[in-house]
């Protein structure tokens, strides 16, 4: 398989929001306005203009009264894409995914402005938007022009507790395996990576899925 | 702070209180995890949960302004379960000490209160001397008039059970913290704090960081690796702007202002020159009129002279007794008794306590002076909410200036690291320079002065030779604040030309040979080059020094206090605790506190923390205004009728101003519950230069104000719900942030609620973000530094109708 | 194309001879319609140290040899962040290229509900004049009790925590040479 890989370890998170600041600088993407609506989390979700989003998400605790949990959401780069599934059916090769496996929107996507709502739901965490102002689909590029020269994606870099980390499939495994093993100890059996088998971008989290992103905000 | 950041890394058990590091201080956390991932323990109080809660291991609540409370009873801990450091305590703090016969306390007063100046006579608290005129000790500690007895006697009284009814914290939470954080009393263990304004935005702030202090000397952590009192400054270079005093009752270098009393120079240094008779303390403020005396030449120049007193009586004197800090400032102001004000780079109209009377302040000025980047509420203020531009006559000036990646100089972190920075990015057409401004502004006012005028001499005679055809030059001025031989000189055996940078302050004199802008800062920019722009990446100690990355004070040490890391023959308490040895009759390691052997040498050495008279630390501080010993006070506005510690209900010493806009209540029925003020990371301090930018105000667009679903409940408020929270200097909107993560309290038995907002809105821009949080905070402060209180003060929260954001 | 040595390891990392390559102006990879240039390639790197809190990060400017601003983004070498950045010095770009930045010096005249853009020439005139007058106004050679003070406690002072060491010292100087006692920044509050 090989290729790169995301671990991102939300046990270590502390909501810096490095990472969604980050990727909108290195790309040029505009800001939306915002309400405050009772949370810190802001936009509401992934759109045209925010490929990675911090999520916040609270609930008592017996252990310190509360529990916050901080997901920093964005593409899975999966490692058999059904969004990419979708859009081959309509646009062959819109969308490619590269020789170290990142899923690529290309300038082709212009052309699925109409197949956007499909191509979002096909993927199971919404992650595709239309963007007005690029005028294609858009998400997380895994920022391969830096991956390319050698530099690690900006989220990656600004990150500074190590709950964002990239590398080879071995060295991010390797380290998979060793975080995975502290975060049981820590925090008991529940903590597990989601979807191991089909992502690139693993999520270690401590509690179900539902929980760090709940329905009602 | 005492030691650094990357330091921090070296601690087991990090207690981070009166900061919400994760969320001000983010990158910290890569130091904090990097402890917390060799085992370290992160202890975290605070009134809310926060993110930096999320990542503690131990959290617990206590009510805003009960943190000496919280920390007294952590103290009674240490002693009564005998977890301190018995030899360093002994030896290198002063709980050795005898205290004389006036020294007294009596439900909630020291002995020396005057209470129709509402000030102590300080010298009821000295200490017994002998013959020699050295403080008398009992190193055995056993002597019931020694510090360490009555230390404990004082704490005695705050039981967990007590700190529980003031603070709201559980008595289980109270034990565990303590058992925990008096573990690094132990010899192989340090501890750390990690405090901010949580702890000094109080009447009692300074008595807050001074208990914890104490804890630090009690369990032997100070000077140590993954010790020390670390404060997190606030702003980019607050460090450096406090170093080089923009203060006004400082002069760079921290040397006291002169008062008007004190005629000469001559007299200055007679007063305010500590002195000791201890052949062991190396006291090393002996060598303020060299300072003094340097910092004067830095200024006046050839134009100082012996004759002239090096220009002393050039400088403008404070008057003995009267303070002229911020809330002073304001309030003289608002009572009409100023025509003109510099705003350079702060934004008042927001930052201040009591934000409604510092923008009526404003509007009695005659003329202002705005120096920013963007537009704000200062420079506006004419035109903010209640204000009629009809009848307001200040003249206002607003420069735009240069964002700091468009200039070069240093700033200094808050691990005391002097880093140069470069211009990188061409600036518009339009603005200018901080540094070009003041330099044009400056040569423009000597020239008026030119004709005539009041008092020319300072502006004729300050020193400008750094300025060459106009330009403001970084390194010219680097180059001054550390400081010239004025003339060939020969000191410690060394000879020197004329127009040498000096090396260091241990080679600054008091007869005008040598000039330095701040003494601190000497061997900052030498002959061998400009160090605050050094980039290397050696470590030899492996302990995270890095002493060639950057420069910092003082003689880039970078652990101060750090021969209080090893015993009495120079070696480290612990050997994992290692940053300095004493090998071979030298030390190896960081940069000593002072070259001398250790302490086994009863003939050449000195005792280890140097800027003390008595070079001990004190565990008690018989030099602050309110007291030698924190005592728990209640705020200014606090929800309970009464202290439970003493009759004194709030400290006895901290100023309270009385102007119309000064109106403050307890127990109010119309004000209460406990109101705070704290920042968000996304933002900074007023939003003045974060609002504007879009990335940032996406995250964070309007004010919130976050409170418990109790507190909801009881007023029928709904997350997302628009609020009014009100006190009794001025009320905002807010969103409501319905949470668990505050909870109430319960103080004496009774239910208190606590809310919070940032106040890093203003009504500036967004239109729509709501206006800052001071509206609602009073001025009061701390009357050792007059910090002012906006941590804990009393606030309505009501819902508004219908509305939502 | 001339490279510094850390410019050349640091894009020879991981992604190997082909990016190195690359660098050097010979591309040997397969052309990829789909990849982006990197727009940091070419540009002039220069540190700094982020403006907000007092933690020191090193920042890494980006800028075309013209000058402007191209990119930020940590410095990987700064030993305290190594090349980490909060949400605020992750977005420093926007302090400095932002559509609201004021340009030019803004007078507002007693009364008046609005600014007038003013000449820097006429502002620094005006504002030593103010100076002058206030300080002639109001300066105090001895105090109530007779004591030599030569000060003005007609103007006051505050600010700044986000200025240059070498600033700060300058200003302080500054305004103690014209007599100013109340001199005060955000390190009392």
């Amino acid at each position: 398989m090989a290729g790169k890989f995301f671990l991102i370890d939300t046990t270590r998170c502390t909501a810096c929001r490095g990472c969604q600041i980050a990727c909108k600088q290195w790309n040029e993407l505009p800001a939306d306005k915002t309400k405050q609506y009772g949370s810190y989390q802001n936009p509401l979700d992934l759109n045209g203009n925010t490929y990675r989003l911090v999520r916040f998400a609270e609930y008592p605790s017996k252990k310190n009264s509360m529990a916050w949990y901080f997901f920093s959401d964005a593409c899975r780069h999966c490692l058999a894409p059904p969004c990419k599934k979708k859009a081959d059916q309509i646009l062959k090769d819109a969308i490619v995914v590269n020789d170290y496996g990142a899923v690529i929107y290309t300038e082709k996507t212009k052309d699925l402005e109409k197949a956007s709502k499909v191509i979002k739901q096909a993927c199971p965490w919404s992650v595709p938007n239309w963007s007005k102002d690029q005028k294609q689909m858009v998400k997380c590029t895994m920022c391969n022009e830096r991956v390319d020269a050698g530099l690690l994606p900006a989220c990656v870099k600004a990150c500074p507790t190590g709950a964002l980390n990239f590398g080879e499939e071995a060295d991010i495994k390797k380290l998979t395996k060793e975080r995975l093993a502290e975060a049981k100890k820590k925090f008991g059996d529940k903590a597990h990576i989601e979807d191991e088998k089909d992502v690139r971008a693993l999520f270690l989290i401590v509690d179900d899925f539902i929980k760090y992103k709940p329905m009602e905000l | 702070m005492t030691n650094h950041w990357i330091d921090i890394r070296n601690s087991d058990c990090i207690l981070i209180m009166g900061s919400n590091a994760a969320e001000n201080h983010p990158i910290s956390m890569k130091w904090v995890g990097n402890a917390k991932n060799k085992g370290a323990t992160i202890i975290n109080v605070d009134p809310r949960f926060t993110r930096t809660s999320s990542k503690a291991d131990i959290y617990t609540a206590e009510r805003s302004g009960t943190d000496i409370a919280f920390l007294g009873g952590m103290m009674n801990y240490i002693l009564s379960k005998d977890k301190y450091h018995k030899e360093y305590a002994a030896n290198y703090t002063n709980v050795s000490f005898i205290l004389g016969p006036k020294y007294d306390f009596k439900d909630g007063l020291f002995s020396g209160y005057d209470p129709k100046k509402k000030k102590y006579d300080k010298s009821f608290w000295a200490f017994e001397k002998d013959a020699n005129g050295v403080p008398k000790r009992d190193l055995t500690l056993k002597d019931p008039r020694c510090v360490f007895q009555l230390m404990k006697k004082f704490y005695s009284r705050y039981t967990t059970k007590t700190v529980s009814a003031i603070t709201g914290t559980p008595e289980a939470d109270l034990k565990k913290i303590y058992e925990t954080y008096a573990a690094t009393g132990a010899v192989d263990k340090t501890g750390t704090i990690m405090y901010a304004m949580g702890w000094t935005q109080h009447t009692v702030g300074v008595q807050n960081i001074r208990m914890m202090a104490m804890i630090q000397l009690m369990l032997g952590n100070m000077g140590r690796p993954g010790g020390g009192v670390n404060a997190l400054r606030g702003e980019s270079n607050v460090q450096g702007s406090t170093d080089h005093c923009l203060l006004f009752h400082i002069w760079p270098g921290y040397l006291g202002t002169p008062k008007a009393s004190l005629v000469t120079l001559a007299d200055y240094n007679a007063k305010n020159t500590p002195k000791t008779n201890d052949p062991l303390s190396a006291n090393w403020w002996q060598n303020k009129p060299k300072y003094m005396a340097s910092f004067l030449k830095a200024m006046f120049g050839e134009a100082a002279t012996k004759e002239n007193d090096f220009g002393y009586s050039w400088m403008p004197k404070i008057d003995d007794g009267v303070t002229y800090s911020w809330l002073d400032i304001f309030d003289e102001m608002y009572k009409g008794n100023f025509k003109g004000f510099f705003a350079w780079g702060q934004n008042p109209a927001c930052s201040g306590a009591n934000s409604n009377k510092t923008r009526q302040a404003l509007a009695k000025l005659d003329w202002m002076v705005n120096v920013n980047i963007f537009d704000n509420e200062t420079a506006s203020f004419w035109k903010g909410p209640g204000m009629n531009p009809d009848e307001i006559k200040t003249e206002v000036f607003f420069l735009p200036c240069h964002t700091s990646v468009e200039k070069e100089g240093s700033i200094t972190n808050s691990g005391r690291w002097m880093q140069w920075r470069y211009a990188a990015a061409k600036p518009p057409r339009g603005p200018k320079g901080d540094g070009d401004i003041m330099v044009e502004l400056f040569e423009k006012v000597r020239e008026l002065y030119e004709a005539d005028g009041k008092f020319t001499e300072p502006i004729k005679n300050f020193r400008w030779d750094y300025v060459k055809d106009g330009k403001y030059d970084p390194h010219a001025i680097a180059k001054l604040i550390n400081g010239y031989f004025e003339q060939d000189t020969t000191v410690k055996g060394k000879s020197f030309k004329k127009g040498t940078l000096v090396p260091s302050f241990a080679f600054l004199l008091d007869d005008g040979s040598t000039s330095s802008g701040n003494w601190l800062y000497c061997q900052s920019y030498t002959e061998k080059g400009n160090m605050a722009a050094r980039r290397e990446k050696k470590d030899p100690t492996g302990m995270g020094l890095y002493p060639e990355w950057s420069w910092c004070w003082p003689v880039n040490r970078r652990i101060i206090y750090n021969r209080a890391s090893v015993d009495l023959n120079g070696k480290p308490w612990s050997p994992n605790k290692n940053i300095l040895e004493y090998k071979d009759g030298k030390w190896v390691g960081d940069v000593p506190d002072g070259g001398w052997p250790p302490m086994s040498d009863k003939e050449k050495t000195k005792r280890p923390f140097i800027m003390k008279p008595d070079g001990v630390g004190s565990v008690f501080g018989p030099g602050r205004v309110d007291g030698p010993f924190p005592e728990h006070y209640e705020p200014l506005e606090c929800p309970v009728p009464k202290n439970l510690m003493s009759s004194q209900r709030m400290n006895p010493v901290a100023p309270v101003y009385g102007t119309a806009a000064d109106e403050h209540y307890s127990c109010d029925p119309r004000f209460p519950f406990v109101g705070t003020t704290y920042r968000v990371t996304e933002h900074w301090q007023t939003g003045i230069l974060t609002r504007w930018q879009p990335w940032l105000l996406e995250t964070q667009p309007q004010l919130f104000v976050e409170m418990s679903n109790e507190l909801a409940k009881l007023k029928g408020i709904k997350n997302g719900d628009m609020c009014k929270v009100s006190s009794a200097r001025g009320k905002v909107e807010a969103v409501a942030m319905v949470t668990g993560r505050f909870r109430p309290f319960t103080i004496q038995g009774l239910t208190v609620h606590q809310v919070g907002l940032p106040w890093c809105f203003g009504w500036v821009y967004p239109k729509d973000g709501g206006d800052s949080a001071n509206l609602l905070t009073p001025s009061t402060g701390d009357p050792n530094t007059r910090i002012p209180e906006t941590k804990a003060f009393m606030v309505n929260v009501e819902k508004l109708g219908k509305r939502r954001a | 194309m001339a490279l510094t040595r850390r410019e050349f390891l640091k894009w020879s990392g991981t992604a190997g001879a082909a990016a190195a390559a690359m660098c050097l102006g010979f591309d040997l990879r397969p052309v990829k319609l789909y990849a982006a240039d990197l727009k940091i390639l070419k540009a002039k790197e220069t540190t700094t140290i982020c403006p907000y809190c007092a933690v020191g990060c090193g920042i890494i400017v980006h800028t075309k040899k013209s000058g402007k601003l191209l990119n930020t983004e940590g410095d990987p070498d700064h030993p305290i962040n190594e090349g980490a950045l909060c949400a605020k010095g992750a977005g420093l770009y926007q302090m400095t290229v932002n559509k609201n930045r004021k340009r030019f010096p803004l007078y507002r005249a007693p009364e008046s509900d609005e600014w007038e853009e003013i000449e820097w020439e006429d502002a620094i005139q005006k504002i030593a004049e103010k100076i002058k007058e206030t300080r002639d106004a109001t300066f105090t050679e001895k105090n109530a009790k007779g004591e030599v003070v030569n000060r003005t406690t007609g103007i006051a002072h505050v600010g700044s925590a986000a200025l240059d060491n070498e600033e700060c010292w300058l200003l302080q100087g500054i305004m103690r040479a014209l007599g100013l006692v109340y001199i005060e920044h955000q390190a009392r509050i």
